[in-house]
C-alpha cells in the first residue's frame, strides 16, 4: 500500500491533529520520515486538486481542514459549539504568558499594570495554560506556561511559529527569570518629597491621594 | 491631537494605566524616551477622575500609576543621588510602556490568528441532524391507516398482559466452577474460549455475570486492554481462598450480592435477562 494513502486514511479518520510519530503506527513500514514524506506529497495533491481541505500543521501535529474560503457555506450548518473567542485583557495576559514563559501570575500584573487574577483563571479554565512549576522567593509563586490546546485555539505549528517579537516594532527585553515579584522600583521609596507646588499635576494628584482607597507602600 | 485640555479619553476602553498611558503618548505623537511627565500626568488624572467616579476599585490601579507619575517628576526635579547622576527616573517606566506595547502587538496577532483558525473547519465540525428534523419525513399513511391505528388503541383489553417470567436455562453455578477451573487449570482464558462451546446467547450472558461476581470477590481478576478488545479471566488474590470459595459457594446458590444485578435471586435473574434482551 502506498505510504500517502495509508497517511490520508489515518488523517481522515482522525478528528484531532496527529504527530508523525502517531501516524507512523499504523504499520511496521512506515517511519517519521516515511510519514513526513507522506505528509508532504499529500499536500502538494491536495494544493494541486483544489481539495476543499488542506493538510494543517497544528499542535506539533498535522489535521486536515477546510480551507478557510468555504467557511460562509460551514457556517449555515448546526455546527459542534466552539470555543469562544478570548476577550481583550485574556489575550494581553496569553501574550505575555506564551512569550514569558513560565512566568508568575505577579510578573504578568506587572507588565499589564492590573490585577489579572481573573483573566488568569479563565485561561486556565480554558486550558489554554497550566501550573508547569513554582518560582523561587517568597510562597513560590506557581509559574505558568501554554499548553497544546493553546496551539490548537489559534491554529500554531508549533510554538516555533508564533508571531515573532523580532517582527515587531518594538523588541521584547531579556528579563531575568522570575525571582520574587518584582517590585515597581519607584514605588519602593518611601522619602520622595511629598510636595513640590510649581507641579499642578502634583497638586492634582495630592487631590486624588485623599480619595485613595489605600494608603500607599 | 489638539491642545492638552481638549483631549478626550473614555476610560473604559482601556486594559489599564499602562494602556491609558500608551495612548496619550502615542496620540500626541510624544517621544515615548523623552515624555513630559507634568503634562501626562494631568492629562492621565483628567482621564481618570471620570473613572473615578464609577469604579473605585478599578480607579485604584490608575492612581497607584498617577503616584508613580508624580514620585518620577519629583526625582527629576531633585539632584540625583551619588552614583545615580546619568540615571532617567523615566527608565523603568519607558521600558514597562514599551514591553506593554509589543505585548498589546502580539496580543493583536493572537486575535488574527484566532480569527483565521475560526474560519477553517476540522473534521466533527458539522453535527449530525438533531433527531427532531427526522419528523418533517413525509407522512405517508392514509386515512384508514390511521382510524385503524386509533381503533387499535381504542381496544387495548386484546393485549396480553400475562407477566411471563422466562425460566433459567443457564445455571450461574455452572459457569462460576467453569471459570474457577479454566484459571484454575491454564493461569489466564479469554472471555471468547469460555462461551466458544455454546454459541447460545444465554451462555454468554451469564459467563459474563459469573465472572463479574468472581471479579468482585477476587476469585478472578478481568482484564482488558481497551473498549471491545479481548477480556481475560486471571487468577485472582482469592482464587485458593477456602472461606471465599464457601461463601462464594452459598452466596451463588441463592444468588445473593450479584454484582450489578438486583438484591435478591429474582432480581439477579431480571437484570440477567435484561442484559440477554439489550445484547439481542
Amino acid at each position: 500500500m502506498n505510504d500517502a494513502r495509508i497517511v490520508e486514511a489515518v488523517l481522515f479518520a482522525s478528528d484531532a491533529p496527529l504527530s508523525p510519530g502517531e501516524i507512523a503506527r499504523a504499520d511496521e513500514s512506515l517511519d517519521e520520515d516515511r510519514v513526513e514524506a507522506a505528509l508532504a506529497a499529500l499536500k502538494a495533491e491536495y494544493d494541486d486538486a483544489g481539495n476543499a481541505f488542506e493538510l494543517r500543521e497544528v499542535a506539533d501535529g498535522v489535521q486536515l481542514m477546510t480551507r478557510p474560503e468555504f467557511a460562509p457555506y460551514l457556517e449555515r450548518f448546526d455546527t459542534v459549539p466552539r470555543s469562544s473567542r478570548l476577550s481583550g485583557p485574556a489575550l494581553e495576559a496569553l501574550a505575555i504568558v506564551a512569550y514569558r514563559q513560565p512566568i508568575s501570575r505577579i510578573e504578568i500584573e506587572y507588565i499589564r499594570g492590573v490585577n489579572s487574577t481573573g483573566v488568569i483563571r479563565t485561561l486556565l479554565e480554558r486550558e489554554l495554560i497550566a501550573g508547569v512549576g513554582r518560582g523561587e522567593g517568597v510562597g513560590r509563586p506557581v509559574l505558568y506556561g501554554t499548553t497544546s490546546r493553546f496551539m490548537e485555539h489559534f491554529g500554531f505549528p508549533d510554538m516555533e511559529h508564533l508571531p515573532r517579537p523580532e517582527e515587531l516594532p518594538v523588541i521584547l527585553r531579556e528579563r531575568a527569570p522570575v525571582e520574587a515579584g518584582p517590585e515597581p522600583p519607584d514605588e519602593a521609596e518611601e522619602d520622595a518629597p511629598p510636595a513640590l507646588d510649581e507641579e499642578e499635576a502634583l497638586a492634582a494628584v495630592m487631590a486624588h491621594a485623599d480619595r485613595r482607597p489605600e494608603a500607599s507602600g | 491631537m489638539t491642545g492638552d485640555g481638549l483631549l478626550v479619553v473614555e476610560t473604559d476602553r482601556f486594559h489599564g494605566p499602562l494602556d491609558l498611558l500608551l495612548h496619550l503618548i502615542r496620540t500626541q505623537d510624544i517621544d515615548i524616551f523623552d515624555i513630559p511627565i507634568a503634562r501626562i500626568t494631568r492629562q492621565f488624572l483628567e482621564a481618570v477622575e471620570v473613572l473615578a467616579e464609577t469604579s473605585v476599585d478599578e480607579a485604584g490601579e490608575f492612581l497607584e500609576m498617577a503616584a508613580m507619575l508624580v514620585r518620577i517628576k519629583a526625582r527629576m526635579l531633585l539632584p540625583a543621588p551619588e552614583g545615580e547622576e546619568d540615571h532617567d527616573p523615566r527608565a523603568e517606566l519607558v521600558r514597562r510602556l514599551l514591553e506593554y506595547e509589543m505585548i498589546r502587538e502580539v496580543a493583536a496577532r493572537l486575535r488574527a490568528a484566532e480569527n483565521d483558525r475560526g474560519r477553517r473547519f476540522e473534521k466533527g465540525y458539522v453535527q449530525p441532524r438533531p433527531r427532531s428534523r427526522t419528523a418533517r419525513v413525509p407522512l405517508e399513511v392514509t386515512w384508514e391507516d390511521l382510524l385503524a391505528a386509533a381503533m387499535r388503541v381504542e381496544a387495548p383489553a386484546d393485549r396480553d398482559i400475562e407477566h411471563r417470567v422466562a425460566t433459567r436455562r443457564v445455571a450461574m453455578r455452572e459457569k462460576v466452577g467453569l471459570i474457577v477451573n479454566a484459571v484454575r487449570r491454564a493461569r489466564r482464558i479469554e472471555f471468547a474460549s469460555l462461551v466458544a462451546p455454546w454459541g447460545e446467547r444465554m451462555h454468554g450472558v451469564m459467563t459474563f455475570l459469573a465472572g463479574l461476581e468472581l471479579g468482585r470477590r477476587r476469585v478472578v481478576a478481568l482484564r482488558q486492554r481497551e473498549h471491545f478488545s479481548p477480556l481475560w479471566f486471571y487468577r485472582g488474590r482469592n482464587l485458593d481462598d477456602r472461606s471465599a470459595g464457601s461463601v462464594l459457594g452459598v452466596a451463588l446458590g441463592s444468588g445473593e450480592g450479584m454484582a450489578g444485578g438486583g438484591t435478591d435471586g429474582r432480581g439477579a435473574e431480571t437484570g440477567a435477562a435484561g442484559a440477554g434482551e439489550g445484547a439481542a
